[in-house]
């Protein structure tokens, strides 16, 4: 099995941006994520300052996986929206490949049924866009044996 | 599964903590949290319940040093060690680069640690892994308790394959061995990255 999960190239994450970038202004959303299966956050538009983007990523993911084993055991292949109603915020996670998820954050300025609308054509358009960068195998200009050369200590304490 | 972003100059693994219940998954990733400068971790999310078991994973992302311009992020997870929590265990190695299985070094623990290494290589398999393919270090746990197995033994129950892997005796709760292993299982996953990307060139 493949390790390297995607590539992304500066083209790739201009590209998605100005696609997430779109959804927004038509939706009203708050802000956007879309977000790999196993938990790690790919791209992210609109307002970030005040959001753990990383622990949103993973739980999003979790919760999503899990719907999907609910989905199952009913019967079904998957669910492919997930909505969570806040008394201010909510959340509204979708299906965009077998790999990737969006996940729009919005508050009363719109309504789940717009987000919800919207949110289809992003999903095909994120699609395409994540295809080429998880079918891409290597790039030049990064040298991975320097990286490894000097990876002995990637992590030390605060005192040592 | 690792993944490369050229814009913002980053590399992100994920790392899993595998083993039996009670066995100090979550004890590593709290003495990491507790130990590592601020500037290079995020928040310690913990999905537990009331009396502290893991209830589908704890999370913790990290930033490890800048190497040629690219920050190596690693997010480590942990599994719900108890038995009937296999679906949840199985969803949390979705996208794993590399796994420290955390064995407990007490006598009464031996048949938990075989059985949950088991369960751990059937998983893997269902992403198409096997042990052979992906990076994995053994951690030697409670190594501060009273009656353990030797470390001998515990090689020889688990680190009996073709290909010895790294092995930690530890004591988790302490930070004994923890940067160690989690070293170790970093350097893996990037020697293993490198191996690609050169097959693919």
């Amino acid at each position: 099995m493949a390790n390297c999960g995607f590539i992304l190239l500066e083209e790739d994450v201009k590209q998605i941006s100005e696609v997430l970038g779109d959804f927004l202004k038509e939706t009203d959303a708050k802000s956007c994520l879309v977000i790999d299966r196993g938990g790690q956050l790919i791209a992210i538009e609109g307002d970030s300052a005040t959001l753990d983007t990383m622990s949103l990523s993973a739980l999003a993911a979790g919760a999503f996986a899990s719907t999907r084993e609910i989905a199952r055991l009913v019967g079904e292949t998957e669910f492919t929206v997930l909505f969570h109603k806040g008394r201010k915020e909510h959340i509204h996670v979708s299906h965009v490949d077998d790999d990737t998820l969006m996940m729009a954050i919005f508050d009363d300025k719109t309504t789940v049924g717009i987000v919800s609308l919207y949110s289809r054509e992003t999903e095909k358009q994120i699609a395409l866009l994540m295809k080429k960068s998880r079918e891409r195998r290597n790039v030049n200009g990064l040298d991975f044996g320097a990286l490894v050369s000097d990876s002995d200590n990637m992590f030390k304490q605060k005192d040592a | 599964m690792s993944a490369i972003n050229y814009a913002s100059k980053e590399i992100y693994f994920k790392i899993v903590y595998y083993g039996p219940g009670m066995g100090g998954k979550t004890s590593n990733l709290q003495y990491i949290h507790k130990s590592i400068p601020q500037d290079n971790k995020g928040n310690l999310v913990s999905l537990a319940t009331d009396a502290d078991r893991t209830l589908f994973f704890d999370f913790l992302p990290l930033d490890a040093v800048k190497i040629h311009g690219f920050t190596t992020k690693f997010q480590l997870y942990t599994v719900p060690g108890q038995v009937h929590y296999n679906a949840t265990r199985k969803l949390v190695l979705r996208g794993v680069d590399g796994v420290v299985f955390v064995a407990d070094s007490q006598w009464d623990k031996m048949r938990e640690n075989i059985e949950s290494f088991r369960n751990m290589e059937e998983n893997l398999q269902e992403y198409d892994f096997g042990l052979d393919e992906i990076p994995y270090v053994l951690q030697y746990n409670k190594r501060d308790m009273d009656k353990i197995a030797p470390v001998d033994y515990l090689e020889f129950l688990l680190n009996k394959r073709d290909i010895r892997v790294p092995s930690f005796a530890s004591i988790a709760t302490e930070g004994e061995s923890v940067f160690d292993t989690l070293n170790k299982i970093s350097k893996l996953v990037l020697h293993r990255l490198n191996t690609e990307m050169k097959a693919a060139k």
